[in-house]
């Protein structure tokens, strides 16, 4: 349960590159939305009631705007991951495979993508928005709104500057994901390996 | 003038008028005792219980659930329009459900996941699980810091091993319709409008008699107030169907039978240029009223197509009166009772052989025609009584003279036929009436299909596909049904049923098909998982490398082989098994079990049933081909009862005209009934099931014909007046039946006019000389 919010969280996170409203939430999309590259490392961490230590995992992610995201995991294991217009990818030996589109999956995906896009209204419905802070120290809470999400998760804590610092995911069952970004630069084009991922 | 008995009979006959109009009242004292259930038409090809009772549960959804697409380019709007009808639908009180959204209930479907995990696991799985042990885990650590691989309902760590994660993302994939996670709408993608599908569950079903006109009704509203705001429905439903029938049965019964009825009006104020001669239609009312009383007396119920085909009858029940009617050309002055007198002989073989005709119909093995032999039987018995008993003494002292033009039009018609026989002997016209037979049935086809039975008017079934093409939901009538000894028999025979049905699937023929076998595996196969988790501690140290505790796990484990074995019964317990619930029967009459499985999207039935031929316990339900089947075998043994009506005539008719008479008499209607054959293959339509009853019917009225011709009271030109009067009526009432839009009934109507046509033309060759062979034997 926690990967879909997850990942839409961490969309919603990286590429808030389109809500739509005032600095509110106008502003907060337009500053996250300026960058056309963001290149950045993340940690991410799963805590689960039943375990006293955290399941960590580390790597490296690339998010272009019109293109999507790549998320590189390194530790503990090597794993990478795409998602696009097309749908989420993880690469194997033979190169990147196109995971099935289950509904959970392909529904996540969706949301994912919608908050890449730019497209406020898919995540207006499904969830409360709440932004507190300025543009140098932002925090977006989003509570969901519908009955089935509510039974799934709590809430999703988004907190940035210029661009965003992590992503918080509270599940009902109390569980909990964090995900950091760190050392996130917007300077830096896409490189050749990076745009043949994306391009294929 | 007036016997005694005369006297006595019209007080006689209002009693037992009375009496019926009684028990009509009784009857109906509920509302109309009306049926639109088609199924209830259509022969029992008596399959056994199991299988009747298999059939019921594929059909009930048909008849009582409606599918809706509400669609637009904006996936909320077209969300808020569904939940707007939905809720409207919901406080309409036709709906026992409407569902718009999916409010999972999460705990139960978790629930169902952990208790699961060893019955519910894909055969992929459950092989890495047994085979690649290794593998397995290595897959689970990925997954645990996979961020991307959809979500799981069950928290890690009451599912350390993942297996419900698998479990859910195994399930198959019904169409092409998507969850929203947000409203909790199932939605699909198409055409670019987002479709939100919209699921309601009526109260009764396709064949109360009013839903279906206030579910369409419902339905006209919300595509109305849709379209306004610029979306658009679409609509699927048996009861859709069942609506358009009733409606379209309505329509069709008041054109028949207003225009027959306002048609053989005007022909008798025409033919006899009085107002009073209109009561001739009394017998038309009464014979009405006998057949709805008798029909709904013996079935219990009327159906509505007995009442379209029934209608005809009119023209039929008028030929009573005008039998002695018609007499007013020729005895001067008219009087009722003696004109009465003088054809009650005609008029009652004309009802015994008519009777024969419609009642040979109740020998089929349709049920639909039962309902209308009895309804014209007993409605011919009526207007026969109502036009001897009654209607003399009503048109008593009439002074009927009636127009004299329609004499010399019958005149002209004897003499043009005298003129032909001049110039072409009857047996040069014989032979090119037989010339023309032979060439017009060498090219009759057959066509049987019950999709006649029933006017499927293209928005609705355009409408349909239209659905099923966006949604991918395409349920098809044909079912496998699959019987065995015990669980682990029958899920073992849909496993190997499911093989082959996979195959079909990869090769495009088939779209889909669900099975029980998908939802829970055979007892053995959920030993083995029990066994293969048990070697799990050898090979799960790469989830202890990560970090999750060892006593966690050997919890897990311990609880995973405490799971009981799951039967079908459990299995269907949860959320999951919803879609699959239908399809289990459970134990049958002789100690075994049975289940179904469903089928979607499928192009080729001969295919299917190939799939089953060499696997023991399953067997391929189509009740669509096996009717048509029956369709086809019944039109043979029409055949055979035709001739056997006819042999019944013949010995009716020995008594009055002698043997070569009745066999005369007899000839000319098989000859008319013939001659339609071929006209039907001349016009290129399909001889059908219905064309021969139609056939079977215009026997038994044209012998009316050939009497009448053959008696040739009043002269020949009287004959010929009288039968072309009758035929007339009758052709005005049958006639109007080809203009209906039920394939069926239309065809119906078609042979009966042609038959009409050629009895009439060939009455006069009834002649009035005895001949000591007939006709056909004569000329050969």
């Amino acid at each position: 349960m926690n990967t879909v919010f997850k990942c839409l969280g961490a969309l919603a996170l990286l590429g808030l590159a389109s809500m739509a409203h005032a600095f509110d939430l106008q502003q907060l999309s337009d500053q996250l939305a300026k960058p056309e590259v963001i290149h950045g490392h993340f940690v991410q961490e799963k805590h689960l009631r039943a375990l006293p230590q955290p399941l960590t995992s580390k790597g490296t992610f690339v998010l272009a705007k019109n293109h999507g995201l790549l998320w590189l995991l390194k530790t503990p294991l090597q794993q990478d991951y795409r998602i696009n217009a097309k749908g989420i990818a993880r690469r194997d030996a033979n190169g990147w495979q196109l995971l099935p589109g289950k509904s959970a999956g392909a529904e996540q995906n969706r949301l994912f993508l919608a908050v890449l896009q730019g497209d406020s209204s898919g995540l207006q419905r499904d969830f409360e928005l709440a932004l507190s802070g300025d543009a140098q120290k932002w925090k977006l809470t989003l509570t969901p709104r519908s009955m089935l999400l509510k039974q799934v998760f709590n809430q999703i804590n988004i907190d940035g500057g210029e661009l965003v610092n992590s992503i918080e995911l509270l599940e009902t069952q109390g569980d909990s994901t964090v995900m950091r970004m760190q050392d996130t630069t917007s300077a830096q084009p896409l490189s050749d390996a990076e745009q043949h991922d994306f391009a294929e | 003038m007036t016997l005694p008995s005369e006297r006595m009979l019209p007080r006689l006959f209002l009693i037992l008028l009375l009496a019926v109009l009684a028990l009509a009242g009784w009857q109906w004292r509920d509302g109309a005792p009306l049926s639109a259930n088609l199924m209830e038409l259509v022969p029992g090809t008596t399959p056994d219980a199991l299988e009747l009772r298999a059939e019921q549960r594929m059909q009930e959804p048909l008849n009582r659930e409606m599918l809706v697409l509400v669609g637009h380019t904006d996936r909320q709007h077209a969300v808020a329009m569904a939940q707007k009808i939905g809720e409207q639908w919901q406080a309409s009180g036709l709906f026992e459900k409407v569902q718009w959204n999916l409010q999972a209930d999460l705990p139960a479907l978790r629930t169902q996941l952990l208790q699961g995990r060893l019955a519910m696991l894909a055969d992929a799985d459950r092989q890495q699980l047994i085979e690649h042990p290794d593998a397995f885990i290595q897959q689970r650590v990925q997954a645990l810091f996979d961020p991307f691989t959809g979500f799981s309902l069950v928290p890690s760590q009451d599912d350390w091993l993942g297996l419900t994660g698998r479990i859910q993302n195994s399930q198959p994939q019904h169409g092409a319709v998507q969850l929203d996670i947000g409203s909790g709408a199932l939605i699909a993608e198409a055409d670019g409008k987002s479709w939100v599908l919209l699921r309601a569950r009526t109260t009764g079903n396709a064949f109360d008699m009013n839903l279906p006109l206030q579910v369409a009704e419902l339905l006209k509203h919300s595509r109305e107030e849709a379209a306004r705001s610029d979306v658009q429905l679409l609509a699927a439903s048996g009861l859709l169907y069942a609506a358009n029938g009733q409606q379209q049965a309505t329509r069709e019964m008041t054109w028949v039978g207003g225009g027959a009825t306002l048609g053989i009006l005007l022909l008798l104020l025409l033919a006899f240029r009085r107002l009073r001669v209109l009561l001739a239609f009394v017998p038309v009312l009464v014979g009405m009223l006998f057949g709805m009383v008798a029909c709904v007396a013996l079935f219990g119920h009327m159906h509505v197509m007995t009442l379209v085909l029934g209608s005809s009858l009119i023209g039929v029940a008028v030929d009573y009166p005008l039998h002695y009617l018609s007499k007013s050309w020729s005895l001067k002055p008219w009087h009722s009772w003696p004109a009465l007198r003088l054809t009650l002989p005609g008029l009652t073989l004309s009802l015994i052989t008519s009777c024969i005709g419609y009642l040979a119909l109740a020998w089929t093995p349709f049920p639909a025609l039962t309902q209308i032999a009895a309804f014209s039987a007993a409605g011919l018995v009526g207007a026969y009584l109502s036009a001897v008993c009654l209607l003399p003494a009503l048109l008593k002292g009439a002074d009927l003279r009636p127009a004299q033009w329609p004499l010399r039009v019958a005149e002209f018609l004897v003499n043009l036929r005298e003129a032909m026989l001049q110039r072409a002997r009857t047996p040069v016209l014989l032979a090119l009436l037989i010339a023309f037979c032979v060439g017009g049935l060498l090219q009759l086809s057959t066509k049987n299909d019950i999709r006649q039975w029933v006017g499927m008017p293209q928005h609705l079934t355009d409408e349909a596909q239209a659905i099923a093409r966006i949604t991918g939901y395409q349920p098809t009538s044909q079912f496998f049904l699959i019987r065995a000894a015990n669980q682990q028999e029958l899920l073992e025979r849909q496993s190997a049923l499911s093989d082959r049905l996979e195959q079909l699937v990869n090769l495009d023929k088939l779209q889909g098909f669900l099975s029980l076998n998908q939802l829970v595996n055979q007892p053995s196969e959920q030993k083995q998982v029990r066994e293969a988790l048990s070697k799990l501690p050898q090979f799960w140290q790469p989830l202890l490398d990560v970090g999750v505790p060892a006593e966690a796990l050997h919890a897990e484990l311990a609880k995973l082989q405490a799971l009981p074995i799951e039967d079908i019964d459990a299995a269907l317990v949860g959320p999951l098994a919803e879609p699959y619930r239908p399809l289990w029967l459970g134990p049958t009459a002789d100690g075994g079990v049975a289940a179904m499985v469903s089928l979607q999207g499928l192009n080729n039935p001969s295919l299917l049933r190939v799939q089953a031929l060499d696997l023991p316990g399953v067997e391929l339900v189509d009740r669509l081909g096996e009717l048509n089947n029956v369709f086809a075998q019944t039109q043979i043994s029409a055949a055979e009862l035709k001739l056997a009506s006819c042999a019944l005539i013949v010995l009716v008719l020995i008594l009055p005209f002698g043997l070569s008479g009745a066999l005369r008499i007899v000839a000319l209607p098989l000859l008319a009934a013939l001659c339609s054959l071929a006209s039907l293959g001349w016009l290129g339509q399909p001889l059908t099931l219905f064309s021969l009853f139609g056939l079977l019917l215009v026997t038994a009225i044209s012998v009316d014909y050939a009497i009448l011709m053959r008696e040739q009271v009043g002269g020949a030109a009287v004959s010929l007046l009288g039968t072309l009067l009758a035929a007339l009526t009758t052709w005005l009432s049958f006639g109007l039946l080809a203009v209906s839009s039920t394939p069926a009934v239309s065809n119906f109507g078609l042979s009966v006019s042609l038959g009409l046509a050629f009895s009439f033309i060939l009455a006069p060759w009834a002649g009035r000389h005895v001949h000591a062979v007939p006709v056909a034997e004569q000329t050969a």
